[in-house]
């Protein structure tokens, strides 16, 4: 790892003046993934500023729904009363993600920005656009069994690999950032980007843009919500595909369905053509099949990821079982 | 009191003797003694797998703050073992750690930095760049096979008629590949090295002290008295520190260019190129059997991957050879140099990889006869060893079957495929037979007793884990007739009487021999001390006699060794894993729900050591048949995995209860002490269980392991 | 390493060179003159004293380390698991990958169980670690360590430390009251030696002794 100059935030203006002004400068907080980087070289800060006791760690009723810092971590929030109550799904994605000390330490903001766990990323003597722009993508023609099947480019394959951004996806949450020229706020749809041309950035944060938080706005939905994680291992692992599933059914129709993936794209891939093809009617398995069918439409992959068209499928309509509690 | 002591202690289940070191941090493994002066060294990896090094930069690194000295081919000390080797017997160049300019595989150590502390040394590393001149690699063994050689140690085998199998009514022939496995024990391969004068001492992950000092008494042609090597508390090996690697040399290399001690850790990633892993093989079998399922031949063939430096084989046919009675048996073997790094024994090396084939093959050729396939084992079963024409010294598998069957609940099985569900998971039982070799080597021990009537044994042998020390401790008290909190075992230091290495499930058998042998030959001396025949000698003596005779201690340091038994037997430890899983219909997610192991492996020493390594074991089965593969990007020769996030060892939630049952019945011929070994027979031949259990469950027979849900749905 | 060129033209020629430490930039260099007495500077600029640069990079550090307060100097990128380790020399807490893959590394920062491979040491000024070594109260063993010695929770015993600290946090939690719940939340300490059963027994029958832990 390089030396570099470390300095602790006390305020959130610093913190961002303090990103603005050098050119090679991070935030850092829970620091399990950028330490990560640092250590693989594929992150050479000259500075870090230390933004752990900026008070962002808040977890409150608003008149719109819930707010969550940025700093929350991940741990708090998947055990926090009020994400259980309003939005279990969030709770359920987060503990299927990594492992309790990771979550202990990871924080919502951080999260958000974790990048993609690539191999050719993370190697730093293998191609790869996202970490040195032009040097190739080295998974396009390589092992891609992990790869993307939906949005990639001819630069980049790579998958986003959180499982929290999938729930608060599928949340219709909005992100709020404190820049040099003041806070904006941003759906969360929004905030991560395809990789199109330029795969090095993997999120819309403008230079010097410090994560505040993000609202999720209330939903009466609670009760038929699933989050299931297709991986390697029964824990600890990457997801070959996740669902975040939350319907609305009374009376046995469905009002209204949230659905978003995870191991699929370079962001949270919510599937609203597939929402929408459930709406009205009844929760059977048929149904739930059309829905997937329609939500795989589309998919592109390569050599070692086609399984995914289906297993993405079957994910679906596994999910929407789990949700809907239909046998 | 005497009838008390009499009570023989072997196989109570005791705690480990260091267990309290181990919980409290205690243990002290070792790259963690606080050594004065320590200067810390971090090996720079090569990019690339075939070719030459034209050009070594190092100014940067030279200039990095802390930065002691930087080791490349262009400057390494030349050692004189290493000279005398350079060359191997091919006439091929052998792979020496900066023994020269030439690339043998990715990940090749091209330079070793010392600096003042880890982080000054792991920085200055990045900044060595090196340059090559690219060869055409070759790391695919697929594509390779064309390239298969039959390895110098010729390992063909045939009895009776050639491929007879392919005249038998009902066949099987298919073929299974299982993927490089990596060992990754917990704790990183690391070596601290400082000299005195001329006299090292090194404290290295190693599974024997002993070999560890012969590797670095040859390479620096130093003699035994100039060579300290200490190994006491191993964090895991499963078979990589078997040998003494090419980063332990550099080390010891280093510590005396810089002349302060030096500490290497490798990373986690290169333990993945640099500490050998269990072979990529692919391996046909062809089974032909009567329509009453009456085994007419059998046929193995292994392609296995080795390096283009060197020759490594295993035994992954000979399971094949015995473990059935079929009158006909043709076995090959060949192995496809490749660029990468060695392969090492890895648990079970060989038979692990073997019996994944041989009981899946068997498995298929059950269905096809419809017959259970504990009712076809039982039918093939050989009474005697079919390869040598020998009894077996002890064989109780019969009684693992039944036993296990039992414990499983396998008359829940349906030989339907896919015929059982427990809501949406698919439900399948499956079993897969070990064996391995149990072997009994040379080994001495130094037993000594104190006129305060505490005993202490030393032995240059090992404990990766399964607790060495505490069934010597039990050998000793079960052999004198003394409690076992009076008597303690050393261990891992190359001063201490020679042992051999922990490996191939021979340490209780050899070192066990050496303290049982020495704890009588004691007994004989107090005897004779005290001119008291065997019945007169009680524990409560022994101190007596010492103070009588105003010594203040006894000493003896007793060898033992085994004689010609195994002209007369053929002599394994055997076993039957059961287990029963759960598939998803769905995501194709496995999960084993169940595992039940049964063993016969003679004499167990301590239940509860033993039990645990067998569950350690089936954790390692269940790895290879569900999470475990290296993968490499053949066009950078590459691993593209090579860490513990994506490289999936189990994890708790991945591991049901598992059950560990022992036949316990004492081997007559083996040892004193009855034992076969268990390190190896624990995993070989749980992968295909599982393997079998899923074919049980859905009907799909998956060839190529690890069983991940993309194969299934 | 591509070296930035200073726009201050009082910055050495060394510097410029980069024939001194790259990481010595400009601004750490302006900061030391204003700090440092002026045979210090001139060492600074010669450069060649490598041991006053080292002071000036590193940066105070006050923790709490199993009751113990340690006012230590750091360099930002030592990790709280190699200051554990090679400067405290508390070796309980082991390294095993380094990057937050294995556990073995895990030690409770303000009673919340972490890996401390990932963690920069700088960043836990102020803050109460505790490792292997502090849990057990003198002679007597914590509860969980002596139910992992009671059920073989081990065998090489290297990543022991790391999941008797995640078993005890796990516990305190509330995670701990199912074993197949304990499976999961002890899924981030790997164990290669497979004693997984065994350290699930452990950490239950302690959760349901209900002892304090």
């Amino acid at each position: 790892m390089n030396q570099f100059e470390y300095i602790r935030a006390t305020e959130q203006a610093a913190a961002v003046k303090a990103l603005v002004k050098d050119a090679n400068t991070q935030f850092i907080a829970g620091g399990t993934n950028l330490i990560d980087l640092m250590k693989m070289g594929v992150a050479k800060p000259d500075k870090l500023v230390d933004i752990t006791r900026l008070p962002l760690k808040d977890i409150k009723k608003t008149p719109t729904g819930i707010h969550i810092g940025a700093l929350a971590l991940n741990s708090q929030v998947a055990e926090n009363s009020l994400i259980l109550q309003h939005h279990p799904v969030l709770a359920l994605a987060l503990n299927s993600g990594a492992t309790q000390q990771l979550r202990n330490m990871a924080t919502v903001g951080g999260n958000m920005l974790q990048r993609t766990r690539c191999g050719y990323f993370f190697d730093v003597n293998m191609p790869c656009n996202k970490r040195e722009p032009g040097s190739g993508c080295g998974a396009i023609g390589g092992i891609n069994r992990m790869h993307a099947i939906f949005g990639a480019s001819e630069s980049c394959i790579a998958v986003h690999p959180s499982d929290m951004c999938v729930a608060l996806a599928a949340l219709d949450a909005t992100v709020t950032v404190l820049g040099p020229k003041g806070e904006r706020r941003m759906p969360f749809a929004d905030f991560h980007r395809l990789p199109g041309d330029h795969p090095e950035h993997d999120n819309t944060l403008q230079k010097g843009e410090l994560i505040l938080g993000v609202d999720i706005p209330d939903a009466r939905q609670t009760k038929n919500v699933a989050y299931l994680k297709v991986r390697d291992r029964t824990s600890y692992a990457f997801a070959l595909v996740s669902v975040a599933a939350v319907l609305n059914i009374e009376g046995g129709i469905i009002k209204n369905a949230k659905l978003a993936m995870g191991g699929v794209a370079h962001k949270p891939w919510r599937l609203h053509a597939a929402e929408a093809s459930l709406i009205g009617k009844q929760a059977t398995i048929d149904n739930f099949k059309q829905a997937a069918q329609i939500a795989m439409q589309g998919a592109k992959t390569y050599k070692y990821n086609e399984f995914k068209v289906k297993l993405g499928h079957n994910t679906i309509v596994q999910a929407l079982k789990t949700a809907a509690s239909v046998a | 009191m005497e009838k008390e002591l009499k009570k023989s202690v072997i196989g109570e289940p005791m705690d480990r003797v260091d267990g309290r070191l181990k919980v409290t941090g205690a243990a002290t493994y070792s790259a963690e003694f606080n050594i004065p002066n320590l200067t810390y060294a971090v090996l720079v990896s090569g990019t690339i797998a075939s070719g030459t090094i034209t050009a070594i930069d190092t100014r940067a690194a030279e200039r990095a703050p802390g930065v002691l000295t930087i080791i490349t081919h262009l400057n390494a000390p030349q050692l004189a073992g290493y000279q005398a080797s350079a060359i191997a017997a091919n006439g091929k160049p052998n792979y020496r750690v900066f023994g020269g300019d030439k690339i043998f595989f990715n990940g090749q150590p091209v330079a070793m930095v010392v600096a003042d502390t880890f982080e000054r040394a792991t920085y200055a590393a990045s900044l060595v760049k090196a340059t090559y001149q690219k060869d055409e690699h070759k790391t695919s063994l697929e594509d390779n096979l064309a390239n298969a050689i039959s390895p110098s140690r010729g390992k063909d085998y045939q009895r009776g008629a050639i491929d007879a199998y392919k005249t038998a009514p009902v066949q099987v022939e298919q073929t299974y590949m299982l993927p490089t496995e990596v060992h990754s024990p917990m704790e990183l391969h690391n070596t601290t090295a400082m000299w005195d004068g001329d006299k090292v001492t090194v404290y290295t992950k190693s599974q024997g002290v002993k070999a560890t000092q012969q590797s670095i008494m040859n390479t620096f042609k130093l003699t035994d008295d100039k060579v300290q090597v200490n190994s006491r508390f191993v964090g895991g090996a499963f078979g990589s520190a078997l040998r003494t690697w090419p980063h332990e040399i550099a080390t010891v290399m280093a510590a005396k260019k810089v002349g302060r001690p030096v500490k290497l850790l490798l990373t986690r990633e290169q333990q993945f190129t640099m500490v050998g892993y269990r072979p990529k093989t692919i391996q046909k079998i062809g089974l032909g059997a009567t329509a009453d399922g009456q085994l007419v031949g059998i046929t193995h063939e292994s392609y296995s991957q080795s390096s283009v430096f060197e020759e490594f084989t295993e035994g992954s046919n000979n399971v094949s050879r015995f473990l059935y009675a079929s009158p006909n048996v043709t076995t090959r073997y060949k192995i496809i140099p490749l660029n990468v790094g060695a392969p090492a024994p890895m648990r079970g090396p060989g038979e692990a990889t073997g019996a994944y084939a041989i009981e899946s093959a068997l498995d298929e050729l059950s269905y096809k006869l419809n017959i259970d396939p504990i009712a076809l084992r039982l039918k093939n079963y050989a009474e005697n060893d079919p390869e040598r024409n020998l009894p077996y010294s002890s064989k109780y598998l019969k009684e693992c079957y039944s036993i296990g069957a039992e414990k499983i609940g396998w008359s829940n099985r349906s030989q339907t495929p896919g015929a059982v569900k427990e809501g949406d998971w698919l439900v399948g039982y499956g079993i897969g037979c070990g064996v391995f070799g149990a072997h009994r080597g040379r080994a001495t021990a130094k037993i000594r007793i104190n006129a305060d009537g505490n005993v202490n044994i030393q032995c240059a042998t090992a404990d990766i884990g399964p607790g060495t020390a505490t069934s010597m401790v039990l050998i000793a008290s079960d052999a004198l007739g003394m409690p076992t909190d009076k008597i303690t075992f050393e261990l891992g230091n190359s001063a201490f009487p020679q042992a051999g290495q922990q490996g191939g499930s021979s340490t209780v058998s050899s070192v066990g021999s050496a303290v049982h042998d020495a704890s009588l030959a004691l007994k004989k001396k107090l005897m004779e001390l005290s001119g008291k025949t065997e019945s007169d000698l009680s524990p409560g003596n022994y101190t007596d006699i010492i103070k009588q005779q105003n010594l203040p201690y006894l000493e003896i340091t007793q060898g033992s060794q085994g004689g010609d038994e195994g002209s007369k037997y053929s002599m394994y430890s055997f076993s039957a894993h059961f287990c029963k899983v759960h598939v998803h219909s769905v995501t194709g997610q496995v999960k084993v729900v169940k595992a039940v192991a049964v063993v016969d492996a003679g004499t167990i020493i301590n239940h509860k050591t033993a039990g645990s390594q067998m569950i350690g074991g089936v954790v390692g089965g269940i790895g290879m048949a569900l999470t475990e593969e290296a993968l490499f990007d053949d066009r950078y020769g590459r691993y593209i995995n090579g860490n513990f996030a994506d490289y999936h060892v189990p994890v708790h939630a991945d591991v049901p209860d598992i059950e560990a049952v022992f036949i316990d019945k004492p081997d007559p011929v083996l040892n004193p002490m009855g034992t076969k070994g268990i390190g190896e027979i624990s995993i070989i031949g749980f992968a295909p269980a599982i393997a079998n259990a899923v074919y049980n469950a859905t009907g799909k027979r998956v060839r190529e392991m690890p069983i991940t849900p993309d194969k299934l749905i | 390493m591509a070296s930035k060129k200073p726009d201050n033209a009082t910055v050495s020629d060394e510097l410029l060179n980069g024939t001194r430490r790259d990481f010595l930039k400009q601004s750490s260099v302006l900061t030391a003159i204003t700090l440092a007495p002026t045979g210090l500077v001139k060492a600074a600029e010669s450069g060649l004293d490598e041991k006053i640069a080292a002071v000036f990079e590193k940066i105070p550090v006050s923790l709490t380390v199993n009751g113990v307060k340690h006012d230590v100097s750091v360099e930002p990128r030592v990790t709280l698991l190699d200051l554990l380790r090679e400067q405290l020399h508390l070796t309980g807490t082991k390294k095993g990958c380094d990057r937050g893959q294995c556990g073995a590394c895990t030690v409770h920062v303000d009673g919340k169980r972490v890996n401390s491979c990932l963690s920069l040491a700088v960043m836990h000024d102020g803050h109460h670690i505790t490792t292997i070594e502090g849990l057990a109260n003198g002679d007597e063993l914590h509860p969980l360590q002596e139910a992992f010695i009671k059920h073989d929770g081990f065998q090489c015993g290297y990543c022991t430390p790391g999941q008797i600290m995640s078993g005890v946090a796990c516990i305190r939690e509330g995670h701990a009251n199912t074993e197949s719940n304990i499976r999961e939340y002890m899924s981030g300490n790997i164990c290669r030696c497979g004693a997984y059963p065994n350290i699930v027994k452990a950490i239950y029958e302690v959760s349901k002794g209900g002892q304090k832990v």
